[in-house]
């Protein structure tokens, strides 16, 4: 009988801590007085988080096939205000947001090709193409905000479904569920497992290894392109400021949720998993009025789980390796 | 030597180096162009400019040599820069500059510490605990001001030392670039000379076999997070004095502020990103590169958004002719 009790609550422990501390902030949150539990709390939760949802799909499947994608923060930025552009000087919505997606594909390519077939370290590779994205954004708006002419493009995030919920809410769902199936169910999904598992490996057994990894950096930057044009409908505003911390908070989210940036580890609810941490980190401090009794405690207290999370998990793998 | 040789050796001279050899084009083609280039306000102007980045830059190449990398050292200058401005009322100028500094080495410490017990050994690994601590000093630079920038020339005490590394000079050179100077003499004695020097460049080029041939591991990681804390919070005491004011916000969002600047100057020297191959010396030119091209497209009249986008595109150019070359050297 304690035996029993005592597996299962080793079974607890080796839940990934990401999803202990979600579980963990939710009943935290039953002992204080707060709004956090209404309706209108839940929902504005979710979708102040679904542009991170929706670009941290794209990085899972890079993260999981060994690669890294920073750029994915200069890539929001650029699409949304290309999007914004487009449709102010007379372009059908539907026609921008397919160039600003397709525009996403194109920094995919480019990151694709200096780092899996030239061989170049992605994290600076991606670091560098942020940069440069930046500075196309701040040229291309003279660094002020730009806001959308046409009154319908806010309808494209904003317009209430089943009276409550707001299409970008359904957007992200969707883009979970389609990277889930992909992860789960395609050979695609399953042969980056393959791929960030060993690089070699996954080449000899004739996976075409450079083409699919190729693919992943194509597909997180369209799915950051789509974050991009959903971010700037959400807040009709365009700014070349919007995408300046984005990559790192969701590769260290993503990371905290469990994926390993050295490939071959991570999944579709992990990374959500991961994000809301963060998130709801933010949203119950903010329910709890920390800031206002110690100004900045929310980023202080954010970095620190971060930092906890990650030395957790390497710290796991170092275990690993040792028993091996 | 017969000529075959020298032609060959030059080849190679420039193939190794086609970015800095590119850029000084470029400063050629400025200095043809824009003839304020070549003038002595200009060059005053530019060794000015060298201050801060190329102290963060010094610590940043051992960090590379070695094989890790350094996110959080905008977090660091935020810190020690308002911890140094609001003591200097209280406890004096010399005290507030010894705090400054023991706060840069007890981040560096952390860093480190952090690495080490997390067994993280890659590149990857230590940009993200460095990323999640560089937000943690961030916030903690804005916690103790309350958001509030702190201004130096409010101060009551006498703010001398600050006055002589802002503006003093002995002849014509700047005391800050003395400064620089002692560094840049003691880290290239520890690089060459020194038995902690040879085992950064043989951590950096294989971490399980210098663990496997007895190089201190834990003492080499310790020392070069170390090293790159002192000399961020040297810069943070720099730029104070350049500017004398201390915004909690001064470093830049963590991964994108000065660390990006100071990656790009070691690496456009010519360290090899992934470690093994490196030197201080080779970060002074790659530093003073950039800032000439800076420098040079300034005076051209080129917009700072387009010289922000120059600015990534070498940095991927860079890395690119990184691995091409570490490729052929494989083969």
């Amino acid at each position: 009988m304690i035996t029993k009790i005592t597996e299962n609550l080793a079974k607890i422990w080796f839940l990934p801590k990401a999803f202990l501390a979600v579980l963990a902030i939710f009943g935290a949150m039953l002992f204080f007085d707060t709004p956090f539990y209404t309706p209108y709390n839940l929902i504005d939760l979710l979708n102040s988080n679904s542009i991170y949802l929706i670009l941290a799909m794209g990085q899972t499947i890079v993260l999981v096939a060994g690669g890294v994608d920073l750029a994915i923060g200069g890539t929001m930025t650029v699409s949304g205000i290309i999007a914004i552009l487009l449709i102010n000087s007379g372009v059908p919505i539907p026609v921008a947001v397919a160039v600003s997606i397709l525009f996403g594909a194109v920094i995919g390519v480019i990151n694709a090709y200096i780092s899996v077939y030239q061989k170049s370290e992605p994290f600076i590779v991606t670091l560098g193409m942020g940069v440069l994205l930046t500075g196309v954004a701040q040229q291309l708006t003279d660094a002020h905000p730009i806001s959308c002419t046409n009154p319908n493009f806010v309808n494209l995030s904003n317009y209430k479904l089943f009276g409550q919920v707001p299409v970008l809410i359904i957007v992200m769902i969707v883009v979970v569920l389609v990277m889930y199936w992909i992860l789960r169910s395609t050979s695609f999904g399953r042969n980056s497992y393959a791929i960030g598992g060993d690089y070699e490996v996954a080449k000899y057994s004739g996976i075409p290894v450079r083409r699919l990894k190729s693919l992943t950096y194509v597909i997180s930057g369209m799915t950051a392109a789509l974050g991009g044009v959903m971010l700037s409908s959400w807040v009709n505003s365009g700014n070349s400021i919007y995408g300046s911390i984005t990559a790192l908070y969701v590769v260290s989210a993503l990371v905290v949720g469990g994926t390993s940036v050295a490939g071959g580890i991570g999944g579709a609810i992990k990374s959500v998993i991961g994000i809301m941490v963060l998130g709801l980190l933010t949203n119950a401090f903010n329910m709890l009025n920390l800031d206002s009794s110690v100004p900045y405690l929310t980023q202080g207290l954010q970095g620190l789980i971060i930092v906890f999370i990650i030395w957790l998990d390497s710290y796991g793998r170092k275990r690993k390796r040792e028993t091996v | 030597m017969d000529k075959k040789m020298t032609k060959q050796s030059v080849t190679n001279l420039i193939k190794n180096n086609l970015i800095v050899v590119g850029i000084t084009i470029l400063i050629i083609v400025a200095s043809i162009i824009e003839p304020k280039f070549l003038t002595v306000g200009n060059f005053e102007n530019i060794i000015r400019q060298f201050g801060v980045l190329i102290f963060v830059a010094l610590g940043m190449t051992f960090i590379i040599m070695g094989g890790f990398i350094d996110l959080s050292v905008s977090g660091i200058i935020s810190l020690v820069v308002v911890v140094t401005v609001t003591l200097v009322d209280p406890i004096g100028q010399v005290a507030a500059i010894i705090v400054g500094i023991t706060i840069g080495l007890a981040c560096g410490l952390l860093n480190s510490f952090l690495i080490l017990t997390s067994g993280a050994l890659t590149l990857a690994e230590s940009l993200f605990i460095t990323y999640g601590l560089g937000l943690v000093y961030a916030a903690l630079a804005l916690m103790y001001t309350k958001g509030v920038t702190q201004f130096l020339t409010y101060a009551k005490t006498p703010i001398t030392i600050f006055k002589t590394v802002g503006t003093g000079s002995v002849g014509p050179i700047s005391v800050a670039f003395i400064i620089f100077l002692a560094c840049l003499l003691i880290l290239y004695i520890i690089e060459s000379r020194t038995h902690i020097g040879r085992s950064i460049v043989l951590m950096g080029e294989n971490i399980v076999a210098s663990r496997l041939t007895g190089i201190p591991i834990t003492r080499t990681v310790v020392f070069i997070y170390a090293i790159s804390g002192v000399m961020t919070a040297i810069g943070a005491i720099v730029l104070i004095s350049r500017v004398n004011l201390a915004s909690p916000v001064i470093g830049g969002a963590i991964g994108g502020g000065y660390e990006t600047q100071a990656i790009l100057a070691v690496v456009v020297g010519g360290t090899a990103l992934l470690g093994g191959r490196g030197s201080v010396l080779w970060t002074v030119i790659g530093t003073l590169v950039l800032i000439l091209m800076n420098n040079s497209l300034n005076l051209m009249g080129v917009s700072t958004y387009i010289q922000y986008m120059l600015r990534g595109a070498i940095l991927i150019l860079a890395i690119w002719l990184d691995s091409q070359r570490q490729f052929s050297e494989g083969n």
